[in-house]
């Protein structure tokens, strides 16, 4: 028995072919499409796929095989689409999804605070005890600029200048913080680069400063802020550790399979942190060259603190349902992470 | 009787395609982008932010002292930052993994397995060009696409996604032979030829450029391939390769002829 040509086939099959194009030519999502064309698509693109098979298996010319895979592949990336964007995911990432990721990855989060923090009290210190010990780190113009803008207090300036700064901040600081987890993709190497380097310069600021007299009004400056910048860089920080430590310990994947695995943390992790240095450089802007009173921006930084505290210690935990009274309590309702 | 798509144990041909099969068990393959396609859509890319960063600071610039304030100078640092951060994410995802210069190159961005990405995966890829950007002009992500066999970067590794190029199909004319093929040339042609679909698509190749090539080269290119195939199929003679090739063809399509 002859099988059908292919002009047989092309021809029969055909206005099944041009009506699938048709619904693909809309370039609309499927769940924007009526129903009734919905499950037309869903039965044309089973039969296109029996098509392609067919085509494939009695060796058709290669061209309507093409025609056929785009085809197809057209209809399987519509069926198979991304979900729709929701202005509920942002909510979601920032109640939720970034407090429970930071969590579970707690120990990238905790190295990365101690890489920053230790180098940057150490330095500190040091720059208090021998003052030429800043000049390891910067120059003597630098350390002076700083003293010098930190010299007198705040008295408020324009809020057009508040603007300005507060795109700068966003500019400088969120960039710096996505380059911090980028370079950790290089087995670490660059988080931890920039992690110390920028505790150690900072350290050598603070200390210059305070050295020089004016500790009062440069950590009045940065207490409210630092509480949300510094915080963050350091997740940014223990992001880019993980990518590093995931190439290394594998865990029984490969080396690219474990780096991917940790994908969607680190997605989540970054982009919290994004908008936490996002907060920060408005307060940096806005709030900490205000002249509101020292006590007022110490109060602010308690309470930001303590905020922080909460958010990452409760944010996102789902209390686990509580059994019936008569049960003799074998589960106890506490939280769980 | 079935005819083996594929032998066993033979190394995989070379080539920039990967086959993705799908939950309906079927197979599609894409084009990998390489290199150097993603670098012209990347240029293409950078020379777009470029005039939008250039826009706004000649608007800003040019307009009254009002707006040339404070205000002014920390939009344009946001919208700077935007530029350079968001660009690609906002693209890619709104355009279902393409930006404008992606487009004119016909690549696109796609998870592994063929399906569309996801924002958290577009987000990750394009805050690791800071580390394929290293030391300059992204160096690393050059030697490590290079070295990958499905041309990703370090962006594409960690989020799972290769960049295919897409090229809409059209069926294309029936392929014929002029002057038609006599009934003395069909008769030394065997009736059944085992050609796999890799012969088809080859000879195909050929016989769509015979219309461009001029003689001497298509005369050349038959006479690689003509040898070959008459020796497989059976030790057959032919006068001009390229006729040959035509009628091997016809003959193994089955289209309309006897």
């Amino acid at each position: 028995m002859r099988s059908p040509t292919q002009d047989d086939f092309v021809a029969r099959r055909k206005p099944e072919w041009t009506a699938l194009a048709e619904i693909l030519a809309l370039g609309r999502p499927l769940h924007r499409l009526p129903p009734a064309t919905v499950s037309r698509f869903s039965a044309l693109y089973r039969s296109v796929c029996a098509d392609l098979v067919h085509a494939r298996d009695v060796g058709h010319t290669p061209d309507l095989v093409r025609y056929l895979d785009g085809l197809a592949g057209g209809a399987h990336n519509l069926l198979y689409a991304a979900p729709p964007y929701r202005w509920g995911a942002a909510w979601e990432l920032v109640a939720r999804d970034f407090p429970r990721a930071v969590r579970r990855n707690g120990r990238f989060f905790a190295a990365g605070m101690a890489l920053f923090f230790v180098p940057m009290l150490a330095c500190a210190v040091a720059t208090l005890v021998h003052p030429d010990f800043a000049l390891q780190i910067l120059t003597r113009d630098q350390l002076q600029g700083m003293a010098d803008m930190y010299r007198d207090g705040f008295d408020g300036r324009p809020t057009s200048e508040d603007a300005g700064m507060a795109g700068f901040y966003v500019y400088n600081n969120v960039g710096i913080a996505f380059r911090c987890f980028a370079t950790g993709v290089l087995l670490g190497l660059g988080s931890l680069f920039f992690l110390i380097f920028n505790g150690l310069t900072i350290g050598a600021v603070l200390g210059h400063v305070i050295a020089s007299g004016h500790g009062h009004n440069i950590l009045t400056f940065i207490c409210t802020h630092g509480t949300f910048e510094l915080t963050a860089i350091a997740i940014a920080g223990g992001a880019g550790l993980q990518m590093g430590h995931a190439l290394v310990e594998t865990r029984g994947r490969t080396r690219l399979g474990s780096l991917r695995a940790q994908g969607p943390d680190l997605a989540v992790i970054i982009l919290g942190a994004a908008i936490m240095l996002t907060i920060a450089a408005v307060l940096e802007a806005f709030w900490s060259p205000s002249s509101a009173p020292p006590p007022l921006k110490w109060a602010a930084s308690g309470a930001c603190t303590l905020l922080l505290t909460v958010y990452f210690v409760r944010a996102g935990r789902v209390r686990a349902p509580r059994l019936l009274a008569g049960s003799g309590g074998l589960v106890p309702g506490g939280p769980r992470p | 009787m079935t005819r083996a798509r594929e032998r066993r144990g033979a190394p995989p041909p070379l080539d920039t395609v990967t086959e993705i099969e799908t939950p309906e068990h079927v197979r599609f393959r894409y084009q990998l982008a390489g290199p150097a396609r993603r670098m012209l859509a990347y240029v293409i890319d950078l020379l777009l932010r470029a005039l939008i960063v250039t826009a706004i600071l000649l608007t800003v610039a040019f307009t009254s002292d009002l707006l040339r304030s404070g205000f002014s100078r920390g939009a344009t640092l946001l919208v700077v930052f935007a530029v350079e951060w968001g660009y690609y994410v906002l693209w890619e995802s709104l355009w279902s993994g393409r930006t404008p210069g992606k487009r004119s190159m016909h690549l696109r961005v796609l998870k592994e397995g063929g399906y569309p990405t996801g924002f958290l995966d577009i987000a990750l890829r394009n805050l690791l060009r800071a580390a394929d950007f290293l030391p300059v002009a992204y160096s690393v992500g050059l030697v490590v696409m290079g070295l990958d066999p499905r041309f990703r970067r370090l962006g594409d590794m960690v989020a799972g996604t290769i960049v295919v190029v897409e090229d809409p199909r059209r069926i294309g004319h029936a392929l014929t032979v002029s002057p038609p093929p006599t009934a003395a040339e069909l008769a030394a042609l065997p009736a059944r030829l085992d050609l796999g679909a890799d012969d088809l698509d080859a000879i195909a190749l050929f016989l769509r450029r015979v219309g461009t090539l001029n003689p001497a080269r298509e005369r050349e290119l038959a006479d690689l391939v003509a040898p070959v195939y008459a020796r497989r199929l059976g030790g057959l003679r032919y006068d001009d390769p390229a006729r040959f090739l035509a009628l091997v063809y016809l003959r193994a399509t089955a289209r309309g002829a006897a």
